[in-house]
């Protein structure tokens, strides 16, 4: 998924640009020339210059805005992404009211199966994996993951 | 002498010498799982550490990274796709050796050369750690900014295709610095009003994010497709190392002292390394027709210099607090995070933290013989362990993680986030490590910077006044002229060429 480098330029001057103006909404401090501005509008203009040449390049390459080639010649490759991301979405939304042991069991197991796993092999592996990060992150180093709907259950 | 016992004493603990020991295995594992790389083996391996005293946390980073990098070699002998980007150099080269039945020569090669590598570069981190912090002593803000700009300039434009890019993957680094409330001024920026955002973007998940959600989107998008078998048997790996040490001391040497040079240099690490080194051994070498054929020589210069690198990449950030590559980028962090502060001072105030940091690195050599040698014999299991079940329980690892950072879900988020940037950024070309090091080294950069022009009053010729600040400015513009004016030539090159190379 290459995006011309005329597009990727384009996208970058116009972020460029509202970052520089932004910045100067930072308030000075008094009697200070050099403040919360200086170094965020100085990276702003960097990449501003450097998104033109980008964009002058790109266009000298001319070719289409966005080549796919690899995996992204296959619709599938954008679903497997989309499943990776929407898990992980899943998994910040659901986290605290199901629990972690849940929660990470359902991620796992739709990661696992979108790339082929068998089901037996998927479940076991899920359970598996969720239960040990519970008992080495969450009992051995004291991180706090919520139990969610298995509170009463807790090790 | 009282230091080195209380060294000593930090080390010689049953907890630092189990984590040493369970980081030797994880970093030899994650290095020799091609795509999986030693920097995202630091990231992953972080998270553990929150909980740990500095010495071992610091310990299993250092075991971890120099496993990792000597095992990138073994996938790459084998099968020709390298463990890490530090072996890519010369995986073709060593692949050629296993094609002729060499592979135990090869990766006995590897083991052993990685191992005194390591050991010179720490030999050379020892030495010159603390006279450089002595010097550091006297660094006003402006020495500080060009070290800082230095650090991102080699990152930068050293070791990548094009420069602009490498500028853009910076300057996006750099202004994730600038979110939150961490500024000379103390105003919040760019934090959209969102309270969590206020105390900074957390590098940490960042580059949980970058390095390893990223390599997860990228293997569920091409399928996950297994790696083929090895086919090498591997007999006795010490076999004739005698002969090698004797027969190759020249090249090995160079390799070590180029490496550790490259690791010295603030933002250039063990993969430039291995890539400079073995391009120096076939410009030197007597016999430069037989490179590419399976030739030993110009593996052993590399596989030296990738290992020599790591232990010079810690001087920059022990001494100034500046990384020498995106693994001790990651250190620094961790180090802030334990209230170990790299810098000059680290030295007087913290002098046996120093000393056990060496020892570990020397500790950490040492065992990789051992260790590395089950690995090797272990390596068709570990090359057979499936990716479409291994990517998965890494992303969930990343989850874990990131959300250990701060004990938060919002960092799941910015995780998330930055997996997805990483992704998108190595689909165009835009190398990740200059962004590492923008978001490491950028409110060190400002501050000096805001500092130096206050003191100043705006005369960016101060910055030019004191002699080292000139001689690290100076070299820091030679850097970039150099590579733009190359870059520029070798368009040129390409213009007039209209054949593909």
């Amino acid at each position: 998924m290459r995006f011309n480098d005329a597009v990727l330029g384009g996208a970058l001057l116009v972020f460029s640009i509202v970052i520089g103006l932004w910045s100067q909404s930072f308030p000075a401090i008094p009697g200070q020339e050099y403040g919360a501005a200086v170094f965020p509008a100085t990276v702003a203009t960097g990449m501003g210059l450097c998104s033109l040449v980008l964009i002058v390049s790109g266009l000298r390459q001319k070719g289409v805005a966005l080549a796919f080639a690899g995996w992204a010649q296959d619709w599938r490759g954008f679903v497997r992404i989309l499943v990776v991301i929407a898990s992980v979405v899943f998994y910040i939304a659901a986290a605290k009211p199901l629990g972690f042991i849940p929660t990470m069991t359902l991620v796992l197991l739709a990661n696992l199966k979108q790339l082929g796993v068998g089901w037996l092999q998927s479940i076991v592996i899920a359970i598996a994996i969720s239960l040990l990060i519970q008992w080495s992150f969450g009992d051995l180093l004291h991180v706090p993951l919520p139990w969610g709907i298995l509170s009463a259950y807790r090790f | 002498m009282d230091t080195l016992e209380a060294a000593f004493g930090l080390i010689l603990h049953w907890d630092v010498v189990t984590t040493i020991a369970i980081a030797a295995i994880f970093g030899l594992f994650v290095g020799a799982i091609p795509g999986l790389t030693a920097t995202m083996a630091i990231a992953l391996l972080v998270p553990t550490t929150f909980f740990m005293d500095p010495v071992p946390a610091i310990g299993a980073m250092i075991t971890c990274s120099a496993m990792a990098i000597f095992a990138g070699d073994i996938p790459g002998t084998m099968l020709r796709i390298p463990g890490t980007p530090a072996s890519a150099a010369y995986a073709d080269e060593a692949f050629r050796m296993t094609q002729k039945g060499e592979a135990e020569i090869a990766l006995g090669a590897n083991l052993l050369f990685s191992a005194v590598g390591g050991l010179f570069g720490t030999a050379i981190l020892m030495l010159m750690a603390p006279w450089l912090a002595e010097v550091a002593l006297k660094f006003s803000s402006f020495e500080y900014f060009w070290m800082a700009l230095l650090g991102l300039t080699c990152a930068t434009f050293i070791g990548t295709g094009a420069p602009i890019k490498g500028l853009i993957s910076l300057f996006i680094g750099l202004l994730v610095a600038t979110v939150g409330l961490n500024n000379p001024a103390g105003v919040p920026r760019f934090t959209f009003g969102d309270i969590n955002l206020l105390g900074g973007i957390d590098f940490i998940s960042a580059m949980i994010g970058l390095f390893a959600v990223s390599e997860v989107l990228r293997v569920a998008a091409s399928g996950a497709r297994s790696l083929p078998v090895p086919q090498a048997s591997v007999g006795n790996l010490f076999k004739g190392w005698g002969r090698l040490f004797v027969r190759y001391w020249p090249q090995q040497l160079r390799g070590n002292i180029l490496g550790t040079a490259i690791g010295v240099l603030p933002g250039s690490g063990a993969d430039i390394a291995a890539w400079v080194s073995y391009a120096v051994s076939r410009k030197f070498s007597r016999t430069p027709e037989k490179f590419g054929t399976g030739h030993l020589e110009g593996i052993v210069e590399s596989t030296s210099a990738n290992n020599a690198a790591l232990g010079g990449a810690w001087v920059p950030a022990l001494v100034f607090g500046i990384p020498g590559d995106s693994i001790t980028a990651i250190v620094i962090g961790v180090l802030y995070v334990k209230g170990v502060n790299p810098g000059p001072t680290l030295f007087l105030t913290n002098p046996q933290t120093i000393y056990a940091i060496f020892l570990i690195f020397i500790i950490a050599n040492l065992i990789m013989v051992p260790f590395g040698w089950g690995a090797i014999k272990l390596a068709k299991q570990i090359l057979r362990v499936p990716p479409k079940i291994l990517m998965p329980v890494i992303l969930s690892f990343c989850m874990v993680g990131a959300f250990a950072t701060n004990n938060a879900t919002f960092d799941v988020s910015v995780m998330l986030v930055f997996g997805v940037l990483g992704f998108i950024m190595e689909e165009n070309d835009i190398p990740i490590a200059p962004c590492i090091l923008g978001i490491v080294l950028g409110p060190m950069l400002e501050q000096n910077f805001v500092t130096s022009m206050i003191k100043s009053d705006g005369s960016f010729l101060a910055f030019f006044e004191r002699p080292i600040a000139a001689g690290l400015g100076l070299f820091t513009l030679f850097v970039w002229g150099a590579s733009f004016v190359s870059s520029y030539l070798a368009q040129r090159r390409a213009a007039d060429d209209p054949s593909p190379a």
